[in-house]
């Protein structure tokens, strides 16, 4: 499945596995996704749950700051800042542009 | 008589809380610690009505689960305590996650207002709610107000008396889940009930089914010591490991799903949205202040600016109010004399008004206008910007962004940014940044730092002890994160949108953490000074000098006499400079020798209004932890960088 990205300063690849399923991080900034489920510790994983993201919920990456730093996410109109390390952590399937966003 | 009532505020982050617990009780409230914690107790009081209210400001949290302490604090205050009202206070423009509070507050059956703040931002931003919708959904009052202007505050305590004398009644929501979930927590429930009648006089069985099928460990630790409990606990476990096979994820995760599921609902059904949202000012703000590559530069500048207020703004006031409190001093003295003979006159006169004058010294010129500077920052939206930039750096010393902002206010003053610690998600990240925190030099490192390095050696070279101490910073913070044990905790934090910071709010902030500071730090060093004039007068001084001889002159290659110094700076740093002019004068002593003392003045450990923070924040243990390892820390570095300096530089 071959998707447009936006060029930003994250040069990694794009990886998606056979079922169209995404690493947080790997989102062009403007991408939306829908949370698939989150990986990790126990304490880290309900964290996310509370602060709304939960699996099924769909999320919109902001922004991404370079050389592995933070990323920013919309989610259920609040805006969060997740750790590197906490969003690769996330694994989204990638919703495809709509056509009139 | 005036009828008492005790009501709580309860909610998220951001949500424009602490505005509300302002507009109920003004300045009438005080800011202190719950008992035994690390997490900050506002109280106040207000009349009404022929009401005394006593409002309790719970910490902003997004949920009542075992994350924080923060989080256990409110559930037991909620459920324990059980004040006469609940004021949930939640975010116009953010219903849904904020909702999901209210449902745990419904869960633990507390008697419950609902306070819609923000309802301008929110409107700003094209969301209009029902609220009489939303309150039939939630079967509790929802008042709408806007914390800034205090619109809307009259009616919610109003409303607040009528429900604590029951002239309006509660038919709250009773949270139901799916079908699955429903059915194991009434399981669980009715077994609660039967084998555990004591903790069910706490808190509701319910609310105990749905947090023992959670894992909450806070619960399962209190319900250990019961009889009865090991069949509850056992049951629950596999009640939960059901749940988890059915939905492939971990149970807490499937009850916040489902406490989302509801939460969405509700808020669809209550929300409008008017007009399709425009780019605003604030959105471009945002954009351009976390920029991936505009974003730093602005970042510096912004510190940049804020230190240059301070410092020549702070400066010029000192000077001046150091020349009014010297000869108030004199003065005092000299009256002292008439009743006393020399050595009590002195005592008290250096001793205590000594004490007292430094501490005014310090804190109206420097951390008065940092505090004001804050709060804007804070107020504005900007900090979790900056936090968000400095994520990446703060990783290498095992903090995450949020570090950043204690950091930050410790380049005004150490006692503010210990306390603000606070912030920081667990045990293992506070003590990590509050050693941090010691090692940043304050604003009266800062004048020690260019009033002797700046001024005789070179500007240049103050600078780079900035870069140095950096450095410093970098390598024994690593050193600690890695000595630590437990695994570091990333970035996970709300950036609440920016909004025009309200002057009445930065004002008051400015006024509370004032009175804090004053609070913690002077009948600190008050004492500290009594006690070091105490030993002077007694001549103990000569042989400290004569002690620490070797220390001073063989290993750091200074004259012996600036040991003195060094000893007082602990009340307060900028000291060292001062008593090191009156006892030799500052153009003896070599380039290397000036460095020297300006990178030991500024590495050990702040000052004794510092350490009283730590004490507060920490226990003793850490804080005598952090004590040793920044004197240490001074004097090693120190040592080394005279006996490197005189290679290259003679």
């Amino acid at each position: 499945m071959i998707r447009r990205r936006r060029r930003g300063l994250n040069k990694k690849k794009v990886s998606v596995d056979a079922n169209g399923l995404s690493v947080l991080t790997e989102l062009a900034e403007g991408e939306k996704a829908v949370i698939v489920r989150a990986s990790g510790g126990f304490g880290l994983v309900r964290r996310l749950a509370e602060m709304g993201l939960t699996p099924g919920v769909e999320i919109k990456l902001i922004r991404k700051c370079p050389f592995n730093g933070p990323v920013e996410i919309e989610v259920r109109s609040v805006t969060l800042a997740l750790g590197c390390g906490v969003a690769s952590r996330i694994l989204v399937k990638p919703l495809k542009d709509e056509p009139h966003d | 008589m005036t009828k008492q009532l005790r009501i709580a505020l309860a909610g998220n982050a951001n949500v424009g809380k602490s505005a509300i617990f302002n507009q109920l009780t003004g300045l009438n409230q005080v800011v202190g610690n719950w008992p035994g914690k690390t997490v900050e107790r506002a109280e106040g009081t207000l009349h009404f009505k022929g009401y005394t209210i006593r409002v309790i400001d719970l910490p902003g949290i997004y949920s009542l689960s075992t994350f924080s302490m923060e989080e256990i604090v409110s559930r037991d205050y909620i459920a324990v305590e059980k004040p006469d009202v609940i004021v949930n206070v939640i975010d116009a423009s953010a219903l849904e996650r904020n909702l999901y509070f209210t449902l745990q507050l419904l869960e633990l059956e507390a008697p419950l207002i609902v306070d819609l703040n923000q309802v301008d931002f929110a409107a700003k931003k094209g969301i209009r709610i029902n609220i009489d919708k939303l309150s039939e959904a939630l079967g509790v009052p929802v008042i709408p107000t806007v914390a800034i202007t205090g619109s809307g505050v009259t009616e919610l305590l109003s409303t607040v008396i009528a429900v604590a004398n029951g002239e309006r009644k509660l038919a709250p929501l009773k949270v139901r889940f799916g079908a699955e979930v429903e059915k194991r927590v009434q399981e669980l429930q009715i077994l609660v009930e039967n084998k555990l009648p004591q903790i069910c006089k706490v808190y509701p069985a319910r609310w105990v089914a749905i947090k023992l099928l959670e894992k909450d460990s806070d619960i399962i630790g209190k319900l250990k010591n019961y009889v009865g409990a090991a069949e509850v606990l056992e049951h629950a476990e596999e009640l939960a490991a059901e749940l988890e096979k059915i939905h492939g994820e971990p149970s807490p995760v499937i009850l916040a799903s489902e406490r989302y599921t509801i939460a969405n609902k509700i808020a669809k059904a209550v929300t409008v949205f008017e007009a399709p949202p425009r780019i605003s000012l604030e959105q471009k703000i945002d954009s351009l202040t976390t920029h991936k590559l505009i974003g730093y530069p602005i970042l510096a500048i912004i510190i940049l600016c804020m230190f240059t207020l301070i410092f020549v703004g702070g400066s010029q006031l000192s000077a001046t109010l150091d020349l009014f409190f010297g000869a108030l001093s004199s003065n005092f003295e000299s009256w002292l004399l008439h009743f006393l003979d020399n050595t009590t006159a002195n005592l008290i006169n250096k001793g205590i008004l000594g004490g007292i004058i430094a501490g005014i010294t310090i804190a109206l010129p420097y951390i008065i206008p940092f505090y004001i500077i804050l709060a804007l920052l804070e107020d504005s939206g900007y900090l979790p910007r900056a936090a968000f930039l400095m994520d990446n750096l703060m990783h290498k010393i095992g903090l995450h962004g949020k570090a950043f902002i204690p950091l930050i206010i410790g380049y005004g003053c150490s006692v503010p940014a210990c306390i603000g610690c606070k912030i920081m998600e667990t045990e293992r990240e506070r003590f990590l940044a509050a050693f941090v925190v010691t090692l940043i030099p304050c604003a009266a490192r800062t004048v020690v730092i260019l009033g002797l390095v700046g001024r005789f050696v070179g500007l240049h070279v103050a600078l780079a002890l900035y870069a140095f101490d950096l450095i410093l910073i970098f390598i024994l913070g690593r050193i600690v994160f890695k000595a630590l044990p437990g695994e570091p905790v990333g970035l996970i934090m709300e950036m609440p949108p920016y909004k025009k910071p309200s002057l009445k709010i930065v004002l008051t902030k400015t006024w509370s953490r004032t009175k804090d500071f004053v609070y913690i730090a002077f009948p600190i060093i008050i004492v500290g000074s009594l006690t070091i004039t105490a030993l002077d007068i007694i001549g103990f001084m000569n042989y400290i000098t004569a002690g620490a001889r070797p220390l001073i002159s063989g290993w750091l290659g200074l004259p012996a006499e600036a040991g003195i110094p060094l000893i007082f700076g602990i009340l307060r740093k900028e000291l060292t400079l001062i008593l090191l002019s009156e006892l030799i004068p500052l153009e003896s002593l070599s380039a290397v020798q000036m460095i020297v003392f300006a990178i030991v003045t500024m590495i050990y450990i702040p000052c004794v209004a510092t350490i009283a923070a730590l004490l507060k924040e920490f226990g003793w243990r850490k804080a005598l932890a952090i004590t040793i390892i920044d004197v240490a820390a001074a004097l090693l570095v120190g040592g080394l960088a005279y006996n490197l300096l005189a290679i290259f530089m003679s």
